[in-house]
């Protein structure tokens, strides 16, 4: 029959079960937040109003060459 | 205080207890196993007895430390009002740590109340998760 891993290998082996056991918690619940988390959400608004602003701005820079060609 | 714990969790007090406290729960599972393998109910191949209640001993640490941070952010926090049975819980679980922290320091680690406040701390533990965690989660 095999030998047991010696005391260190067994106790380092545990403590690395549970590192994995505590990262595995941290993704699984991480995951089912989605982009609930404050700084998604603020980036998301942030991206939401950039795109916002770009619309904006093109919208006035084609009624200003709008006018301009009425002006013609 | 609730300053202060807002900006620690940079505005996601909620979600970082959630997920605290859920890698308790899991470390919990996990201190369950390990205590059965430390009192010999269960005989592995690859950890023997003495490892595993090292084991036990630091992982046991690791929780208690993640368990008075989750408090602190919960209590100074969200205060204790609308706590129910979140709160009584969590009163119950801080009393069961402390009652297992002095059981090892004032009988040792072959106490025979051990056993009984390690069952009641995990299920505790459970208990206060599912009441607050659990719900966030849509499990509880």
């Amino acid at each position: 029959m095999r030998e047991p891993p010696s005391q260190m290998t067994q106790i380092v082996g545990s403590l690395l079960v549970a590192l994995a056991i505590a990262a595995v918690a941290v993704a699984v619940v991480t995951a089912h937040f989605g982009p609930t988390s404050h700084a998604e959400l603020e980036g998301r608004e942030e991206r939401i109003d950039q795109r916002v602003d770009a619309r904006e701005e093109r919208r006035e820079a084609a009624a200003e060459r709008r006018e301009e060609q009425a002006g013609r | 205080m609730e300053g202060l714990i807002e900006d620690l969790t940079r505005g996601n007090v909620t979600e970082v207890k959630v997920v605290l406290a859920t890698v308790i729960v899991a470390l919990a599972v996990y201190q369950l196993v390990l205590a059965a393998v430390s009192y010999g109910k269960v005989r592995p191949r690859l950890l023997e007895s003495g490892p595993a209640t090292w084991a036990h001993r630091a992982a046991g640490d690791t929780i208690l430390v993640l368990a008075v941070l989750v408090a602190i952010a919960c209590i100074g926090f969200y205060g204790w009002e609308e706590g129910g049975a979140h709160a009584l819980f969590g009163c119950l679980l801080l009393g069961a740590l402390a009652a297992k922290v002095l059981a090892v320091r004032i009988a040792g680690s072959s106490s025979p109340l051990l056993p009984w406040i390690g069952i009641a701390l995990f299920g505790l533990f459970v208990a206060t998760w599912w009441t607050s965690a659990g719900d966030f989660l849509g499990v509880g």
